[in-house]
């Protein structure tokens, strides 16, 4: 996930691209709540009883599973809106404000 | 009317008194005497919530010895008020930043309570706890004055509304939020603990003074309002769906929050959190099928669960806010709130306050699972609860409602201004049938994206989805209008406008869809907007001509 960029007049810079979501297996309990919120099924138990995002672009950015993670083992970028046309065309014009609340 | 722009006033405080009272042409001055007029020598202690630049309060504290303190949410009005009022008096004058819900004196220890154009300000659910407060706050028998905007009576009423709906837009335009209206006050005011002692109205009653008393002999606590059931069978609530339906997107049709009951709930019947929408209160009501269940209905806006979670109006604020204003914890013995599955976006369990008095779980995706739900009580969901599919019955009405939308946003205008110029030009209105053509084409074609759009899951990109059921109308209306027309060239001017209308109306309707995620949909905009305005102006060249040909 992580590739060299050289820049043409000074120092190389490094861009980290990372996954839209990925959970932490280190911290992950296994609890199962992101299973029980997300509406597409995407968090599923792994092998080691930790869950892990079985299909990231299906991810719809809800929040819903890293909002409620008890130990804060899932991270997402997070980009508000309601995955809506009028909502982006309000929100690129207003400043990230939301048209529909 | 006028109260709605105060928002805009309170911007600059050293302007805000002059030009408020420009405002509401002198009445706040005549607001402020009568208040003046009507204190008591033995009203020692006062309170002033929502001060603004403390001019009242310096007044009051002036006119004799008396202990005020005023406070206000905007730093830059207390800074203003303590500046511009001196504090060295016979009594206590006392400016600090403060809100309504955490008022900073002790319980019964003051004589009274003042707050003048505040109230406009608070939500449904704000106005409830600004009341409880401040009856914890007064001595027994102590005084509430509420100088507001209220709806006037009977024809004035559209005179207000027309002027609302003017500053309103004004504000928009600023994008400052306006100020809400006074609707369920004076219901709100007798459960709580409160009697109406007197009463004051100018411009017919659309701004009233009110001066209510603590009514301590009932209980020791203030009590709760509770809104009237809400009807959600017959022929009424059936149109009241109809209305949602048909005016989703544009319309927020709320409710009043609070608590609501299906059945005939006691102290162990389950506590179900919902939205104000008032579509949302109806299926879930029908779905209960009179499942003993209270109904607590979170103050949303009046917007559907899932936006009102992506949107910062069903989160962590409004539960708080709904459960402080209703006491539903003293309505049964357990502690679980069942929320619907798809407000998980919104809240945020591990960020509730340590007192929250609940717990919660997430309730099924859908509420017609819920009553399997409530019998069940699985740890762990089945799939048919939890997984959102997004079927045929689900795009059919999500397709009537993002269709009316686009017609009444878009495109009434330009085929109302075209009718007009058809119907006034007496040699064209043969060219009349042109309207029908373009709304059957928005129509139909609107159809087709809805029924079919599993079709284009090929891809995510919606400019891709676009394109392709631009392409599947070309060919379907296409070949319709060959049929009916059988005229080439009438088919080829009629296609840019099927192209257009597909291509638009596919990404617009990629809200309804649930499988977006914001960051696509913002990303592909700027691209969109481009092919957009290109598709729209062959498509207009191209249908003038046809009008003028045909």
């Amino acid at each position: 996930m992580t590739e060299m960029k050289e820049n043409t007049c000074c120092t190389p810079t490094t861009i980290i691209q990372l996954p839209k979501i990925w959970v932490n297996e280190s911290i992950c309990t296994g609890c199962g709540l992101c299973a029980e919120v997300c509406p597409f099924g995407l968090p599923q138990m792994r092998k080691n009883g930790k869950y892990g995002i079985s299909d990231v672009n299906s991810c719809t950015e809800c929040s819903a599973c890293q909002r409620n993670c008890p130990v804060a083992a899932i991270t997402l970028s997070e980009q508000k809106g309601c995955g809506c046309l009028w909502d982006a065309r309000y929100r690129i014009k207003n400043n990230n404000k939301s048209c529909c609340g | 009317m006028a109260v709605t722009y105060m928002k805009r006033l309170e911007e600059e405080p050293d302007t805000y008194d002059e030009k408020f009272t420009n405002l509401t042409k002198g009445i706040n001055l005549e607001v402020f005497e009568w208040i003046l007029g009507n204190l008591d020598d033995d009203d020692s202690s006062i309170l002033e919530v929502g001060c603004g630049t403390g001019k009242l309060s310096a007044n009051i504290a002036h006119s004799s010895k008396r202990n005020v303190i005023a406070i206000d949410q905007n730093i830059e009005m207390i800074n203003h008020a303590m500046k511009e009022y001196p504090t060295e008096i016979e009594g206590t004058l006392l400016y600090q930043l403060g809100s309504f819900k955490d008022l900073p004196v002790n319980e019964n220890s003051q004589d009274m309570i003042i707050s003048t154009f505040m109230i406009s300000e608070l939500r449904p659910l704000e106005q409830q706890i600004f009341l409880r407060n401040a009856w914890q706050v007064l001595k027994p028998g102590g005084k509430l004055i509420i100088a507001a905007e209220f709806v006037p009576m009977s024809i004035w009423r559209l005179g207000f509304k027309i002027k609302r709906w003017r500053f309103k837009k004004k504000l928009r335009r600023l994008k400052i939020k306006s100020t809400k209206l006074v609707k369920y006050f004076l219901d709100y005011i007798e459960p709580i603990g409160f009697n109406i002692i007197k009463k004051r109205e100018w411009k017919h009653g659309s701004i009233q003074v009110l001066e209510l008393v603590k009514n301590h002999k009932i209980s020791s606590k203030p009590g709760y309002y509770k809104p009237l059931q809400k009807k959600y069978m017959g022929i009424s609530s059936q149109l009241r769906i109809y209305r949602c339906t048909l005016t989703g997107q544009v319309d927020r049709v709320p409710i009043q929050p609070g608590i609501y009951q299906s059945g005939n709930p006691n102290r162990s019947s389950p506590v179900l959190v919902t939205a104000n929408y008032d579509f949302t209160y109806i299926k879930l009501m029908r779905d209960l099928r009179r499942i003993d269940a209270w109904i607590l209905v979170l103050d949303t806006d009046g917007i559907n669960v899932w936006c009102a979670a992506r949107g910062d109006d069903f989160g962590n604020n409004q539960l708080i806010e709904a459960v402080e204003a209703t006491g539903i914890q003293n309505y049964v013995d357990h502690k679980t709130l069942i929320l619907p599955q798809l407000s998980a976006g919104g809240i945020s369990i591990p960020k509730l306050p340590k007192q929250f008095p609940f717990k919660i779980k997430y309730g099924p995706v859908w509420s017609k699972y819920l009553p399997n739900y409530i019998d069940e009580k699985p740890s762990k969901k089945p799939d048919y609860m939890k997984l959102a599919k997004f079927n045929l019955y689900h795009r059919i009405r999500a397709g009537t409602t993002h269709t009316t939308f686009l017609l009444r946003k878009i495109f009434i205008y330009p085929l109302l201004l075209a009718f007009i110029g058809l119907i006034s030009s007496l040699y064209w209105t043969n060219k009349l049938t042109w309207l029908v053509y373009f709304l059957s084409w928005i129509i139909i074609s609107n159809g087709i994206i809805a029924i079919l759009f599993p079709l284009s899951n090929f891809t995510r990109k919606f400019i891709l989805k676009g394109t392709f059921f631009g392409i599947l109308n070309l060919i379907l209306l296409g070949a319709i209008t060959m049929l009916f027309h059988q005229s080439i060239l009438f088919t080829i001017l009629n296609l840019p406008f099927i192209y257009w209308v597909s291509f638009f109306s596919t990404m617009s309707f990629s809200g309804y869809t649930m499988a977006t995620a914001p960051r696509e949909i913002q990303g592909e905009y700027p691209t969109f907007k481009k092919i957009d305005k290109i598709l729209m102006i062959i498509a207009i060249i191209c249908t003038i001509i046809g009008i003028l040909i045909y």
